[in-house]
């Protein structure tokens, strides 16, 4: 297999931790999106799983950060576990773009517990949430170039994916409320907006890193990324069963329909964390077939 | 059992996987190379190269080498064995961090003949 670096079992925990972070960050920026879009849309009760889903992820978010610096610097030291509290090994990390990621990525994050104060308070968490996302145009092959372009997609694949992901809890509550129907209808219609969003930026990326058709099939960067795109479709299917069966049927107040929306988007959930996964494992033990 | 598990995705992948990442970098001695002596261990990169930990190893175990290069980023990683190597087979593998953040690590096997 082409551009496929050694696994581990370091390797596969630095996956397990990326994958969470990932899950944290767009749960953070989803949830602070989710109750500014949705403040006069969504019940009270909504709204406010929306706010503890961002501020909980958050706070996962910079636990993850610190965890993850640890398992880089154990990765790079050769030392096994014992590498991961070396100040030397740790010091190498934070010199290094991951350390550059950190800083936004922690300030996006703690911007993020802002959401929880009154006035102001949703400003500062969406300032955040664009930090968060900005913190991924900091690493690895994002600083390739077109830089700038790459920079952009990236932040706009996150954003999107984001007000997808950090939807899914909140909605699934939604469809227990009396006016959960319009909210989930309304969801919908921005929705397709951004998924339109989220696949063009997304496809962009992979046509800048993968630079030709016939790389995706060589190579092991374009087989992760060809099974990240089938996970993505099944979710899609979800997505659009969703919009159009069964919120309909919901508004229609049809016999059943609560329950069958709540699973589907449940299954919209295991097909994210699915996502999540593949991703990680894209990021981080394959090479772009441009970088070849 | 955790780390079991690991070990056990560790020995089923591994044999599947190829080094890869860094671009084919020249080593001395080349990989695979049959020589009759070793003044020296070298590895060149396209890109600058954080090399952190490196280590040789012989069927009798770790091969003490003295490193020219240190542990800033290098295009090219110099190390000289202390003593005269014995005939044998010998495999140096190294650790390290790209520029770009990602972890990195490699190895060069070589035979030394009489």
């Amino acid at each position: 297999m082409t551009g496929l670096a050694p696994i581990d079992g370091l390797v596969v925990l630095a996956i397990l931790a990326k994958a969470i972070g990932y899950g944290a960050a767009l749960l953070a920026m989803g949830g602070v999106l989710f109750s500014v879009v949705f403040a006069k849309h969504a019940e009270a009760s909504v709204l406010r799983l929306a706010k503890q889903l961002a501020v909980c992820a958050a706070l996962v978010g910079l636990a993850v950060l610190a965890i993850r610096f640890g398992i880089r610097a154990a990765r790079i030291s050769g030392m096994g576990f014992d590498g991961a509290t070396d100040p030397m090994m740790l010091g190498f990390v934070w010199e290094s773009p991951l350390g550059t990621a950190a800083i936004w990525r922690g300030i996006g994050e703690l911007a993020i517990l802002a959401i929880l104060l009154p006035r102001f308070g949703h400003w500062i968490s969406l300032v955040g949430s664009v930090a968060i996302a900005t913190s991924f145009a900091q690493v690895g092959h994002a600083l390739g170039e077109p830089r700038s372009a790459l920079a952009v997609l990236i932040v706009l694949h996150l954003l999107a994916a984001a007000f997808w992901v950090g939807a899914l809890i909140p909605l699934r509550r939604a469809a227990l409320a009396p006016d959960g129907a319009d909210l989930l209808h309304y969801f919908g219609n921005l929705a397709a907006g951004g998924v339109a969003a989220l696949i063009l930026a997304g496809t962009s990326l992979a046509w800048l890193l993968s630079g030709s058709t016939t790389a995706l099939f060589g190579t092991a960067y374009g087989l992760a990324l060809l099974v990240k795109v089938a996970i993505v479709a099944v979710l899609l299917g979800f997505a659009t069963w969703n919009k159009l069966r069964l919120v309909p049927a919901l508004r229609s107040q049809k016999p059943g329909a609560v329950h069958a929306l709540r699973r589907s988007i449940s299954m919209e959930i295991m097909a994210v964390a699915l996502i999540l996964l593949a991703t990680a494992t894209l990021t981080s033990v394959t090479t772009p077939p441009v970088n070849l | 059992m955790i780390k079991q598990t690991l070990l056990g995705l560790t020995v089923v992948v591994a044999p599947a996987l190829a080094f890869a990442h860094s671009k084919s970098e020249a080593t001395t001695p080349a990989d695979g190379a049959t020589v009759t002596e070793v003044p020296e261990l070298s590895m060149r990169f396209d890109d600058p190269m954080r090399i952190i930990s490196v280590t040789l190893t012989s069927p009798d175990g770790d091969v003490e080498i003295e490193r020219e290069t240190g542990m800033d980023p290098a295009t090219e990683f110099r190390a000289l064995p202390l003593e005269e190597l014995a005939p044998g087979s010998y495999r140096f593998d190294w650790r390290g961090m790209a520029s770009d953040g990602h972890p990195m690590q490699g190895s060069f096997s070589f035979t030394v003949a009489e």
